[in-house]
């Protein structure tokens, strides 16, 4: 009879004791972000979407030889003129992309012609805009921003007038 | 006659299918009159992932289980053949989730095993902090989870969602990412502290001393979660050295043994702490001493955050084609849930002819049919929860 009210008592306190703790942050200020409305700042390093400079690239292929997971492909033509390689096109299917940070590392020139932005907010509404085209013709803004690169790099990534990108493999 | 049921003898089609294949029949052997196949999972919020338990019930008593694995299958050891030195990196993120930075550690010791490259000291530090961290963060996942497999849901809203998150705020500042780092390379580390980290790290620490007692008042000891744990799911010394199970889940079955102190890899030769242990091998066991590690791995962090020197972080590695000789590597290393090895050979190659992964959880699943016999239903989720495995790295 004893232990009886013994266990009973035991359980009270321990009720008593846990609902202490969660009473004491009752008191303490809240921190959810309300996430569209406000939002965190990413880390200095954060790997977010990667953003490509076309006018930067000298196509030696190095990043698509990095990548792990075959997300980026590239075409380059070569110029007799100055005998260097001439960027033809610039895909990056972020679909495949794993944000590992390879390709921006091994990247030769400088500053990077391909890395990482802190965008991480990547919405796409369809599986062929997963893969992003850039091209040299296309004006380039001059300020690299960070932060702010991608809606720019983006959007000129995407060939104009058309809202989904071309599939890699050509004409479907 | 209900087809989960047959009498002994009959061949029934639906029994087959459900113990599915021959294995089964073996291990399981025939079911009696009075028992009965439970599936358990690989859609049950309490196995952890995608895991199927195929219980043989009497009544409510389990007199058989089989662990079925397989569902979260990704090949990471065919892929990483087909795959550069350091790409294979990325693959072993994704092998435990939960610490991909020992994962990723456990790779490059045996990389660096055949490049015989040297480590900076620096880097070795770094590696000791942010696996330190790692290994905090999961098992604070464990902490979190046991307790809502076993009723109580408030810790897991402290312990997974303040306490690891700022863990992984740690990390993500270290590497640029919080759950797949690709932070550990071979020959070092992928990039320095950044300014203010050890500073940040430090109130961490003294954060989550407190912290620890706040899991204490609230499931540690509180009188139910004793009741459901202590006693439950015995996992015997001489089972669990048998079986091969290490870490955590061999250390509260009473068997010191840890590689950070047996055979110390990288630096941790020069820290001082103590070895977690259990005594009787049950679930609250096994919780407590997973409780009592983070205390340890934070005078391991406190350590590493006096002592860190100053120098380079990447040791004499090329940026790229990374061709080690030919011959074979294994690296061990003491992971969140055991030992973790990475077996390589190399063929001389720009890739690895063959990468075997010694995958602690998998090992520590294969207890689960000999120390769920005799337990009730309910007892299962618990003693499946204290044993802590990774589906993502069990199945690989």
């Amino acid at each position: 009879m004893f232990d009886y009210f013994c266990a009973i008592g035991n359980m009270g306190w321990a009720f008593v004791k846990g609902l202490g703790v969660t009473f004491k942050y009752l008191f303490s200020p809240a921190v959810t972000v309300q996430y569209p409305y406000e939002k965190l700042t990413p880390s200095e390093l954060f790997r977010g979407a990667l953003a490509f400079h076309p006018d930067l690239c000298i196509s030696c292929d190095m990043c698509v030889r990095a990548c792990p997971s075959n997300c980026i492909s590239l075409e380059a033509k070569r110029n007799e003129q100055t005998k260097k390689k001439d960027l033809q096109w610039y895909r990056i299917d972020f679909a495949k992309c794993n944000y590992c940070r390879l390709c921006e590392e091994i990247c030769l020139t400088k500053p990077k012609s391909v890395h990482h932005s802190r965008e991480f907010e990547l919405t796409f509404t369809s599986r062929n805009d997963f893969v992003v085209e850039w091209r040299p013709e296309r004006p380039q803004p001059k300020a690299l921003e960070p932060g702010q690169e991608w809606v720019k790099f983006l959007t000129q990534g995407r060939p104009p007038g058309r809202r989904r990108a071309k599939s890699p493999e050509g004409k479907k | 006659m209900n087809p989960l049921n047959p009498p002994a003898g009959v061949i029934n089609a639906t029994a087959d299918s459900i113990l599915s294949g021959p294995s089964f029949e073996t291990k399981m052997e025939r079911l009696s009159e009075t028992e009965m196949l439970l599936n358990m999972g690989p859609q049950h919020p309490s196995t952890h992932g995608v895991l199927r338990v195929v219980l043989k019930l009497d009544g409510e008593v389990v007199t058989g289980a089989m662990p079925d694995v397989g569902y979260l299958h990704r090949g990471v050891e065919k892929l990483s053949e087909n795959r550069l030195y350091p790409q294979v990196i990325v693959l072993t993120d994704r092998d435990d989730y939960l610490c991909a930075m020992l994962n990723n550690w456990a790779y490059c010791l045996a990389v660096e095993q055949l490049l015989k490259v040297e480590v900076p000291a620096r880097a070795e530090y770094i590696r000791v902090l942010v696996g330190e961290l790692n290994r905090i963060a999961s098992h604070l996942v464990l902490i979190g989870t046991f307790g809502i497999d076993i009723g109580a849901f408030t810790p897991f809203l402290y312990a997974f969602g303040r306490e690891r998150e700022m863990i992984l705020d740690l990390l993500d500042q270290v590497s640029g990412a919080r759950i797949t780092y690709n932070y550990i390379r071979i020959g070092g580390v992928m990039a320095d502290l950044p300014a203010g980290w050890t500073e940040k790290a430090g109130k961490f620490v003294a954060h989550m001393r407190a912290c620890l007692k706040e899991y204490d008042d609230l499931l540690t000891y509180n009188p139910i979660f004793l009741d459901r744990t202590r006693g439950v799911g015995i996992l015997s010394k001489e089972s669990a050295v048998s079986y091969g199970v290490a870490g955590p889940n061999l250390r509260a079955s009473g068997v010191p043994l840890d590689l950070r102190k047996m055979a110390p890899y990288g630096v941790y030769g020069k820290f001082d702490f103590e070895m977690a242990l259990g005594k009787n091998g049950d679930c609250f066991d096994r919780y407590l001493v997973r409780r009592n590690e983070i205390e340890q791995s934070l005078r391991i962090i406190e350590q590493a955050l006096e002592a860190l020197p100053a120098g380079d972080i990447l040791g004499k590695v090329p940026k790229a084609n990374i061709r080690p000789p030919a011959g074979e590597a294994y690296a061990h290393i003491e992971g969140a849930r055991g030992w973790l090895g990475v077996y390589l050979i190399s063929d001389g190659s720009l890739q690895p002819y063959r990468m075997h992964v010694r995958a602690p959880s998998f090992i520590s699943l294969a207890v689960l049919q000999e120390i769920l016999k005799g337990w009730k239903v309910a007892d299962v989720v618990a003693i499946l929860g204290s044993i802590d495995i990774v589906l993502g790295e069990v199945d690989r």
